[in-house]
């Protein structure tokens, strides 16, 4: 590259890596540095130096250990049947002949919609006084059941409050990528007598394994941040099992103004977030190099 | 070419702007909400105070009697509504500003001892203020740094301690009464638990601040508690593991229920009874069910123990206010008996004695007399920096308790071990 072209390409993104260092890796870099420090908000003196103890503290927290788990448990399990869910739809409404464009829509809502409303929604929903859940349980003279703050139902509604949330947004991904897959593959695979599993199996889904990929790690990044439902619905509870990293996170830095020690929560989390999106980063680098190459 | 230069053009004034937006300018008063020392305000521009509130009712409250003080002071007041958590952060945050964006504020009485202990708040005391004794002691107490003993940092804002609250109708039903003491309201819950679809007792369970402060008016009454004076950890004494044992009984003969499906229930009379805030059943004059002082008693021959939480809503002035002097004045205007009698038909709930028993007010509002005499006999929650660090662990065992996930005595003792940490 010629020197006035670098110069160039540097001005160019001069005002887009100034704002990145400002909002991104100037916080970020506080960041880890509070967490080696016992940094609290509202104390008079200056943070001391504190070495990995925050680190170690947090691996010794069982609360911790147990979001940490949930959080990881909750992110296999939503992403899972987000991605499930989104791709039946995504190909069920691919197939429809009319009104395509209305289902699209519709389809898409519960993904518009603020993640408060919707817990606020559900909530009035699995209410064990006046549910929707127990009002159809009872019709068949069942005993109703105390959705969200029983230890065996809890983390699996706020489960299917996601799943329903977001499986639309992986709807919308996948949908897209199909329509770029090419009729005649399929004519001629109707020709050679393919049925419709082995037209799925072999046409479909390796036509757009990457875009599922990039789906996936989409979906994993941000359902670890698990945060507005837990808070609204559960506070964690009950018996902790539903509480998340980010909630934990929250409990620490923002109630507590404890910014050393949820610096360090923190950082485990960046980490963990960014080891799981590594594929996609990569993969964004290496396309980039294909169409520079 | 032209592109080119454009481009450049375009990207160069970007790059300034940018550098320019993080330009450390001073901020005007505008924008930090501050007008300025007292002195440096001219004698004509009205001076703008600030208050940072918990919304909804609260706001409404100052804001219907805030155009005399305006008038009379030449001031202009601002009321930020915010949420719980929000109020507090915000408030925090802005403590460390040499200037500060908020005058005064709205405190929950638990945060007290950490905005005291950390200069948050302004020391009204040192400030020349003298205490007021128609304030009900239990309120005013909570505004004290040390507890109850120290200088004055907040004034009681908005009064409200914890009820027991019953559907009458239901408690006829089985011929019962108002309960006075845990072993009845067993008995009652036992009673009408399945009776035509009933639910005897609601408990609110959810973990973290709400199951610690629907559990401990009854492990008050059982005589137990978190600390002793010494500050030592009880949270597993055998009172408290009675104290669980009964809240684990009137579970199981009842439900457990968020805050609005408890206040449904009790006020439809699907549910006997539950303990609540004055806020949920309560409005204007009228009550959705009936309501009573918490039973301090564990029966009918126990010494009865102050057994409900207080839970006053207090105001103080900040430290890093610019407008000390009329930050006081407004605080002691918004307390004072005539705002609190004035602004009872917005919603004021009073602090002071005078106000509780007034006339007029006690026919229109006939809960004041019951909420004076509960606040009375209140109790607070321990006076520490930590508590919310030892309310969210406390939750999490007593959760873990009442979900079958640990029994009494393991859940209680992870609760001590988790708080002697904490306090550490």
């Amino acid at each position: 590259m010629k020197k006035s072209n670098k110069l160039y390409a540097y001005l160019m993104s001069s005002p887009a890596m100034l704002v990145l260092t400002v909002l991104s890796i100037f916080p970020l870099l506080f960041v880890i540095y509070y967490s080696f420090t016992d940094y609290y908000y509202l104390s008079s003196g200056k943070p001391a130096f504190i070495a990995l103890e925050n680190y170690t503290d947090l691996f010794a927290d069982q609360y911790f250990r147990q979001a940490l788990w949930n959080t990881v448990k909750f992110t296999v399990l939503a992403v899972f049947f987000e991605v499930l869910v989104g791709l039946g739809m995504a190909v069920l409404i691919n197939s429809v002949k009319h009104h395509q464009k209305l289902l699209r829509t519709v389809t898409l809502l519960p993904d518009l919609l603020p993640p408060v409303t919707v817990a606020l929604m559900w909530q009035i929903m699995f209410s064990n006084n006046y549910g929707l859940f127990n009002n159809i349980l009872g019709l068949f003279g069942l005993d109703p059941v105390n959705w969200l703050q029983d230890v065996g139902t809890a983390f699996y509604c706020i489960l299917v409050i996601d799943i329903w949330q977001y499986a639309p947004f992986v709807f919308l991904l996948l949908y897209a990528a199909l329509q770029s897959v090419p009729q005649d593959q399929y004519e001629a695979a109707a020709i050679d007598g393919a049925n419709a599993w082995q037209r799925f199996t072999r046409i479909t889904l390796p036509s757009i394994s990457k875009n599922i990929i990039m789906v996936v790690l989409l979906r994993v990044i941000d359902t670890f941040r698990l945060f507005d439902k837990v808070n609204i619905l559960t506070k964690g509870g009950p018996a902790n099992s539903t509480a998340t990293i980010t909630q934990y996170i929250y409990q620490y830095v923002v109630k507590r103004n404890q910014i050393g020690y949820g610096s360090a929560a923190t950082v485990i989390m960046t980490v963990i977030v960014l080891i799981l999106a590594c594929g996609y980063i990569r993969e964004n680098f290496r396309k980039n190099s294909a169409q520079k190459g | 070419m032209f592109k080119r230069s454009l481009a450049l053009l375009l990207s160069g004034l970007m790059l300034t702007g940018a550098m320019a937006g993080c330009g450390g300018s001073k901020p005007s008063e505008q924008d930090t909400g501050a007008a300025g020392s007292d002195s440096a305000q001219s004698t004509t521009d009205p001076i703008k105070l600030t208050i940072a509130a918990r919304g909804g009712t609260h706001v409404d409250v100052i804001n219907s009697v805030l155009p005399a003080f305006e008038s009379e002071n030449n001031c202009k007041v601002e009321v930020l509504g915010l949420e719980a958590d929000d109020l507090k952060q915000k408030v925090a945050l802005d403590s460390k500003n040499a200037k500060g964006a908020y005058d005064l504020c709205m405190i929950d009485d638990p945060v007290m001892p950490e905005f005291c202990d950390t200069g948050v708040l302004l020391d009204l005391t040192a400030e020349g203020y003298k205490e007021d004794a128609d304030f009900v002691k239990a309120s005013l107490d909570i505004g004290k740094y040390p507890y109850a003993e120290g200088d004055v940092y907040a004034l009681p804002f908005a009064g409200n301690v914890t009820l027991l609250f019953y559907n009458q109708d239901v408690l006829d039903s089985v011929g019962a009464k108002a309960p006075d003491n845990w072993t009845d309201v067993l008995n009652i819950a036992k009673q009408v638990n399945g009776k035509d679809g009933k639910v005897g007792y609601v408990i609110r369970g959810q973990q973290g601040n709400p199951i610690v402060g629907d559990y401990m008016p009854i492990l008050w009454a059982y005589g137990g508690d978190i600390f002793d004076k010494d500050w030592n950890v009880t949270v597993d004494s055998a009172e408290a593991k009675a104290a669980l044992q009964m809240y684990m009984d009137l579970l199981a003969n009842g439900a457990n229920y968020e805050k609005n499906d408890i206040v449904s229930a009790v006020s439809d009379g699907k549910a006997a009874m539950s303990l609540g805030w004055p806020s949920w059943y309560i409005s204007g004059g009228a009550a959705t069910a009936s309501y009573a002082r918490i039973p301090g008693k564990v029966d009918a021959s126990s010494t009865d123990q102050p057994s409900g939480v207080i839970g006053n809503w207090m105001m103080g002035v900040t430290a890093n206010t610019q407008n000390k002097d009329l930050a006081i004045k407004l605080l002691e205007y918004l307390t004072s008996a005539e705002t609190q009698k004035s602004a009872a038909d917005v919603g004021a709930v009073p602090t002071r004695t005078s106000v509780f028993q007034d006339t007029e007010l006690s026919a229109k509002y006939p809960f004041y007399a019951t909420l004076l005499d509960a606040t009375e006999n209140s109790r607070v929650r321990p006076r520490t920096p930590l508590w919310s660090q030892i309310e969210e662990a406390y939750g999490i065992e007593l959760s873990n308790a009442i979900a079958g996930q640990k029994d009494i005595d393991t859940a209680l003792a992870d609760a001590k071990a988790q708080i002697e940490k904490i306090v550490k």
